[in-house]
């Protein structure tokens, strides 16, 4: 599958916050910890060979699952039929904390839904879609049923 | 570099819905013919494949770091994506008509995660102001949004500050007709929120259920108090970006009444 290389190098090289050197394990037996930097750019986690300018892999954080595997260390496995799972070792538990937090809300999906949460509730509590002054309304990514595992409920005003 | 290809098909083929999908024309880079793929988008990935029901995948573009850009209007009804860099591409389409085209553009100006991620704080802001408003009455959600109560907490933290992508910033076009929300390249450049108390993450778990409003493990903190100063304080930002925002809209609006044709 073709892919924007260089446009997505080129992504791995902003700043970030979440940049760090990590060991990390791949998902295939007999993968070792190997130490790498890790980069967490929008909702792809970069990693490199310490001191390289190009990262080895990109891997998007949708679907996936982030967990504490103990205090120092987090895993993301996803959920594809193959549910690989990758392991990350932290200097110190906050670190750890952070990551894993990070991680969690750098997902787009995740984001799409606090969005539709506020959307919601403005619209509850002040009667507008908050959404009509950027005039994006429309737009079906926004929409209040979209990507919420919800019952039914009437939002034909929104 | 490696894309985990596995990790982007299975994301294109999970539940969660596709933002838009249709025919374009795509252009080859090299000798300028098009060719019509059938696209997905989803999230901030535009994924195209020969037709619908194919299974094989031809690519994948990620939208961060991309200008939009409606083209002059030669009958094409063309657009394009460019990435500024050097030796970045510039993404070539055509559709099939002005409504298709119109579509495709509004729907790819607001496909950036960095979009998404301003706008969710803006939100977030009004949300509180909102709910301040409304007086301290309510604690928890009404029944009218019963549903919303199982799956997240009324004190969401927006995601991250201003954190990485300064390029991301110019997934806008410079097309004024579109109503887009040019959401300037300033706020995303501030320095990072330090200010920011980290461990109030109060978040909806990614792949279940949140935990009832009254479960949540208590921090010490005060949301309403906070998390107001949080929101105010990078309110700031964004009310001074969306003032400039509108101001400029005005000022473009009084001049381009004929301008419909972003010269790029």
């Amino acid at each position: 599958m073709r892919f924007n290389e260089k446009e997505l190098v080129c992504l791995s090289r902003q700043p970030s916050e979440m940049a760090a050197e990590l060991g990390m394990r791949g998902p295939k037996k007999g993968d070792v910890v190997k130490k790498r930097l890790v980069k967490l750019v929008v909702n792809f986690l970069f990693y490199f060979r310490i001191d390289e300018e190009e990262p080895i892999g990109a891997l998007l954080l949708e679907q996936c699952r982030v967990e504490r595997e103990d205090s120092q260390s987090f895993s993301i496995t996803f959920l594809d039929e193959a549910e690989r799972k990758y392991l990350f070792e932290c200097d110190s538990e906050e670190q750890c904390r952070q990551w894993v937090d990070s991680i969690m809300k750098a997902s787009y999906e995740f984001m799409r839904k606090n969005l539709i949460f506020y959307r919601t509730e403005i619209h509850r509590l002040t009667g507008k879609d908050p959404l009509e002054q950027y005039g994006i309304s429309d737009e079906t990514r926004f929409q209040v049923n979209n990507g919420l595992r919800l019952t039914p409920r009437d939002t034909s005003s929104l | 570099m490696k894309l985990h290809e596995k990790i982007l098909t299975h994301y294109l083929s999970c539940t969660s819905p596709v933002d838009k999908e249709g025919y374009l024309y795509k252009k080859k880079e090299r000798n300028a013919t098009y060719q019509r793929r059938w696209f997905v988008l989803k999230a901030n990935l535009l994924f195209y494949q020969d037709r619908p029901a194919d299974r094989h995948l031809l690519g994948v573009i990620v939208l961060e770091g991309c200008a939009v850009r409606r083209l002059e209007p030669d009958g094409q009804f063309a657009f394009s994506l460019v990435f500024e860099g050097p030796g970045l591409k510039t993404y070539r389409f055509a559709a099939g008509d002005g409504q298709t085209q119109e579509s495709w553009v509004k729907a790819l100006l607001s496909a950036s995660h960095c979009y998404l991620s301003l706008l969710v704080r803006d939100l977030g802001r009004q949300y509180e102001e909102a709910k301040q408003q409304q007086g301290s009455g309510e604690s928890r959600p009404s029944s009218s949004v019963s549903a919303l109560k199982q799956s997240t907490p009324n004190f969401l933290l927006p995601v991250q500050g201003p954190t990485a992508v300064v390029r991301a910033g110019r997934s806008f076009s410079a097309g004024t007709v579109l109503q887009a929300p040019s959401i300037p390249n300033k706020v995303v450049a501030k320095k990072s929120p330090k200010l920011w108390p980290r461990r109030n993450a109060h978040v909806t778990p990614l792949n279940g259920p949140a935990p009832l409003y009254g479960e949540w493990p208590l921090v010490d903190f005060d949301p309403l108090e906070d998390f107001s100063k949080l929101h105010d304080y990078y309110g700031q930002e964004v009310k001074k970006a969306r003032e400039e925002w509108l101001r400029s809209r005005r000022a473009e609006e009084k001049h381009s009444d004929g301008d419909l044709i972003d010269l790029g």
